[in-house]
């Protein structure tokens, strides 16, 4: 079963990282892996894209439109972090903390892997427990006091959302029992869903938006996301901006497709513009450049669930969005650990005219701030403009005028603070003898990641779009909002 | 009707008389647990007979309060013992002349009029132990009113005996969690009140640390000796309240005969001795708590009979 | 198949169970011994297997048995342990001297949440059967607030994780009336999967109480914007 394989394969990438077989063997196994997982995860697509869906165990490992298209994220996005670690983490760790690095990296990954392969809901809150649980040591992994609390305030908000979360699979469960029974898994839920009693399904949707939504970390739940965002490793952030909170946020918008009523778009739309607002305006005033971008995962969530609140346009809008947000927050975590690599500093007030000090890295890093803010033509500001298109065909004013504000403010936040960064002349204080070279893993990892980032915003390939499609259609409820 | 009052007043002298061969038996049993040979159980009685012999010596400071107190202080428990169900299931001639609460209220004068002659005779300790005793006491109020609102709206009145038929008499009750809740934050004010570990010790001498102990300080002859038959009336009428109301209906005189009404002096005294027992089991299992510690205790007490309180009000 | 007067009892007593679950959860938000953590928290899931073995003889479904039999195993005994070896004797027989609110406050806290508890519950009361969901769900809600209440007045390190599995063990608690059908393997691997939690937890704890000295974790505050890290 190929759709079984593809969350294995790093399974055993982290089984075998831990054998003491030099330097270079962990990385490699851990890439092969992943390489391998981004193959298979591409034939999974295709299938699903001739098949509409496909089905490996009924009821237990489904795949249809919108869990390829989260499958092919997550898998690509893995590729580039794990070449990425190649060079970054080797420059600098000692080979037993390497092993152990690789082998919760893979974990981690298989975490990951697991969450849009099942298709049991109390299967998914497992796994999405998983990735949280996997990606703890990662984030204290540079063992300083400001990781270790980071650390202990993630995985204590975490497993509290885990626990509200829970209770709502439950009764979401009870609902269904309620309606007449059949398979536990998203397609049954889906099938039943004019059935479902409205006050059982709207408790669970409240539950789990509010512990879910710690885990996607909309405001006011978001507290832990700079913290734990900014102190982890670069290549471990991009993995957990770009796809553990999309994995969380696929989670709740599954559950939101099957709420009869729109009273739910209302409360989306509202718990989306808070999440965009407040994120915007705290972007203004961080000291720390990996904050930024942590900040800027908040906002993105929040304008994703805003527009899959905004009706049927809105929805492709939303899975247009995800894609261009996973993979340009990727990028930008991979540009900025590139940036602390060669500067050594995450603190903002004190660098300057990264350009000039390592050309590789400053560009990287203008170009994620240009493409994260939104700017034409990378694929974030084609994905922004087809929502906001879709606001105002629908006609909700007040809502499309609120979040091209919250857009325009995080715009200008994060190209000032990028541009402080990037241009100018080095203060003398960061200047030390000779330049620092990035690895080559580390220039390849920026280059491949940057390619979707630069190609999407202009074209987008044609059975890209089917796919983007056939997710927003998955959502489109039954009933009609 | 005449037996009615015979009953009465016979439950009233039961209350008298065995008072003290609980206090008696309480002591006695704690020293057996801490491996000593203990006083025997009479020894209450031998002590309020050596008292009622003796002058009487009071303090040119006091007022007509620390002479009134103690005949008080023995009056309140005998007539709230007048009111609850000690022998009979059914209710007497007095039990319709007040409810739970008045006879919480009376029983709450007596202590009143106990802290204000412990301020009377300007003795240092006195007040220290008195500004003590009226802190346990309002933390405890909540407690009292939860638990009696509580029994009362299911029992759908205040008056014990009907609440006794009402609230324990149906065996499904007693299971419920409301029932075991509520007994165990009674348990907790009976400590409380009663003034026993962890609250306070009773058989303490240090003035100091004293709580309730420190309202018979200063009393002698015949003063102290009612003070101290009044406390260990106090203590008997609580756990009378305590197990007839809210624990159990067993033992309590079902038939209007006299010879019922007798045989249930023993088999009350056998559930006392059954309480007596847990009681001295928890109290040589803990130590005493630090003063501002009790508010804690106190505050377990009251979240445990809001608990009771909601179970049974929304769960059912 | 048990009589009506059999199937009364065991509701009477899952009620109990329900009601002495309710008060240990209490017990996690005031008690100042972390030992005294432990043991509250082991209570609670044994309560929690008891309800399980209850619901199970009532309905006659072997699921929920299992599920005891899965929940005792794993948080009663094993958790427990995990926690003890993970930390060092000094830590494990501390007190809580200082909270962020005095007990009495957090303990008339926790009854107004277990009072909003009971009330948002009302509404879907009206479609259980059976006496058994209008126990569990009300009391597992409150738990689950009661627990988050804990995991944000603790300083201490154990005792605010302990509160963090308490509000999982609630869950739990009004899942088995609510939803007794749920796949087995879900179900268990649910219990498994809170295991290798609690280790890395421990794991994480460990290591803070090496680098930073002390498992007062809610003293953690220097990440923010004010100060660059």
């Amino acid at each position: 079963m190929t759709l079984i394989l593809i969350p294995l394969l790093p399974l055993l990438a982290a089984l075998l990282s831990l054998l003491p077989a030099g330097k270079r063997f962990a990385p490699a196994v851990t890439l092969a892996a992943m390489l391998g997982g981004l193959a298979l995860a591409g034939v999974a697509a295709s299938r699903v894209l001739a098949a509409q869906q496909w089905v490996a165990i009924t009821g237990w490992v489904e795949l249809d439109g919108l869990s390829a298209l989260v499958l092919l994220l997550v898998a690509f996005l893995n590729v580039t972090a794990a070449l990425f670690s190649w060079g970054y983490m080797g420059a600098h760790v000692e080979p037993q903390r390497l092993r152990s690095y690789y082998a919760h990296f893979n974990l981690f990954a298989f975490s990951l892997l697991l969450v849009p392969v099942l298709a049991e809901p109390a299967l998914v809150w497992i796994a999405i427990e998983f990735t949280a649980v996997f990606s703890v040591l990662l984030v204290a992994f540079d063992d300083t006091k400001a990781a270790l609390e980071a650390a202990w305030k993630y995985i204590a908000l975490m497993f509290m959302g885990a626990a509200i979360a829970l209770l709502g699979f439950f009764i979401l469960f009870w609902a269904q029992q309620k309606a007449g029974g059949g398979h536990y898994s998203w397609n049954g839920l889906s099938a039943i869903s004019p059935g479902l009693p409205p006050t059982l399904v709207l408790s669970a949707f409240l539950l789990i938006l509010v512990g879910f939504g710690v885990k996607v970390g909309f405001v006011p739940l978001h507290t832990w996301l700079p913290d734990a965002h900014s102190q982890a490793p670069a290549p471990v952030c991009a993995l957990l901006s770009g796809v553990k909170t999309t994995n969380a946020l696929y989670v709740i918008l599954r559950l939101a497709e099957l709420l009869p009523s729109d009273r739910a778009a209302g409360w989306m739309q509202a718990v989306g513009l808070t999440s965009a607002g407040v994120a915007a305006i705290l972007l203004l005033q961080v000291r720390d450049y990996k904050r930024l971008f942590a900040y800027s995962t908040v906002e993105h969530m929040g304008i994703i669930f805003v527009a899959a609140g905004l009706g049927t346009g809105g929805l492709y809008g939303a899975m247009l969005q995800m894609l261009a947000h996973s993979l340009t927050k990727s990028f930008c975590f991979l540009a900025a650990g590139a940036a602390l690599f060669v500067l050594g500093t995450r603190d903002i007030a004190s660098v300057r005219g990264l350009l000039r000090q390592s050309p590789i890295a400053g560009s990287a890093l203008l170009l994620a701030g240009l493409a994260i803010g939104g700017a034409p033509p990378f694929a974030v500001f084609l994905s922004e403009f087809s929502i906001f298109r879709a606001g105002l065909e629908q006609a909700h004013f007040l809502v499309t005028g609120l979040l091209v504000a919250f857009v325009v403010v995080a715009f200008s936040g994060i190209l000032l603070h990028i541009n402080r960064i990037v241009l100018g002349t080095p203060l003398p204080a960061t200047t030390g003898p000779g330049r620092v070279h990035l690895p080559r893993a580390c220039v390849l990892a920026l280059m491949v990641a940057a390619v979707p980032v630069l190609v999407f915003g202009l074209y987008q390939p044609g059975p890209l779009q089917t796919l983007l499609r056939l997710a927003a259609s998955t959502l489109t409820p039954v009933s009609p909002r | 009707m005449a037996d009615r009052i015979l009953f009465n007043l016979l439950q009233a002298l039961a209350v008298l008389v065995f008072s003290p061969l609980v206090s008696g038996v309480t002591s006695r049993l704690k020293e057996i647990v801490q491996s000593k040979r203990g006083p025997s159980v009479f020894q209450p009685y031998r002590d309020l007979w050596k008292y009622f012999h003796k002058d009487e010596v009071v303090s040119q400071d006091a007022t007509w309060i620390f002479r009134f107190t103690p005949y008080l202080v023995f009056a309140t428990p005998l007539f709230v013992a007048l009111l609850i169900p000690v022998l009979t299931d059914y209710p007497l001639f007095f039990a319709f002349m007040g409810d739970m609460l008045g006879g919480g209220f009376v029983l709450s004068l007596g202590g009143f009029f106990a802290t204000l002659a412990a301020v009377d005779t300007a003795n240092p300790y006195g007040p220290v132990g008195a500004s003590r005793t009226r802190m346990v006491g309002f933390l405890a109020e909540p407690v009292f009113m939860i638990v009696f609102f509580t029994v009362s709206f299911v029992a759908g009145s205040t008056i014990p005996y009907i609440v006794q038929q009402r609230w324990i008499t149906p065996w499904s009750t007693f299971f419920q969690p409301s029932h075991v809740l509520l007994m165990l934050a009674f348990f907790m004010l009976i400590l409380a009140e009663g003034g026993r570990i962890p609250v306070d010790n009773p058989a303490g001498h240090f003035e100091l640390a004293m709580i309730d102990e420190s309202k018979a300080l200063e009393y002698s002859g015949r003063g102290q000796a009612l003070m101290k038959w009044g406390g260990h009336m106090k203590t008997f009428v609580l756990l009378c309240i305590f197990l007839n109301v809210l624990v159990s209906p067993w033992g309590l005189a079902h038939e209007h005969t006299f010879g019922a009404v007798v045989l249930a002096v023993p088999s009350i005294l056998l559930k006392i001795l059954g309480f007596v027992l847990v009681l001295v089991a928890v109290e040589s299992s803990l130590a005493k708590l630090r003063l501002f510690r009790i508010a804690e205790f106190l505050g377990a007490a009251f979240v445990t009979s809001v608990i009771a309180m909601i179970t049974r009000l929304y769960a059912s | 198949m048990p009589s009506s007067d059999v199937v009364d009892w065991l509701q009477n007593l899952n009620a109990l169970v329900g009601g002495l679950f309710l008060l240990v959860s209490f017990g996690l938000v005031a008690i100042r011994q972390v030992q005294g953590c432990v043991r509250l928290f082991v209570a609670l899931s044994t309560l929690l297997g008891l309800s399980a073995f209850l619901l199970s003889a009532i309905d006659h479904n072997w699921h929920l048995a299992v599920i005891g039999i899965v929940d005792v195993t794993t948080k009663a005994v094993v958790i427990p342990l995990l926690i003890r070896r993970a930390l060092r004797d000094e830590v494990y027989t501390r007190r809580e001297i200082t909270q962020v609110l005095n007990i009495p406050t957090a303990l008339l806290i926790a009854l107004l949440l277990a009072i909003a508890a009971f009330v948002l519950a009302r509404p879907l009361l009206a479609f259980g059967e059976g006496p058994a969901i209008a126990v569990n769900l009300p009391i597992g809600l409150a738990g689950i607030l009661i627990g988050g209440l804990t995991a944000a007045v603790r300083r201490e390190a154990v005792p605010l994780f302990l509160g963090l599995l308490a509000m999982e063990n609630s869950s739990f608690f009004a899942g088995i009336a609510v939803a007794p059908e749920m796949p087995l393997i879900a179900e268990v691997s649910i219990a498994f999967d809170v295991l290798i939690l609690v280790f890395i937890v421990g794991v994480l704890t460990r290591t803070v109480q090496e680098r930073i000295g002390t498992t007062d974790v809610g003293t953690l505050a220097t990440l923010s914007e004010t100060r660059p890290t």
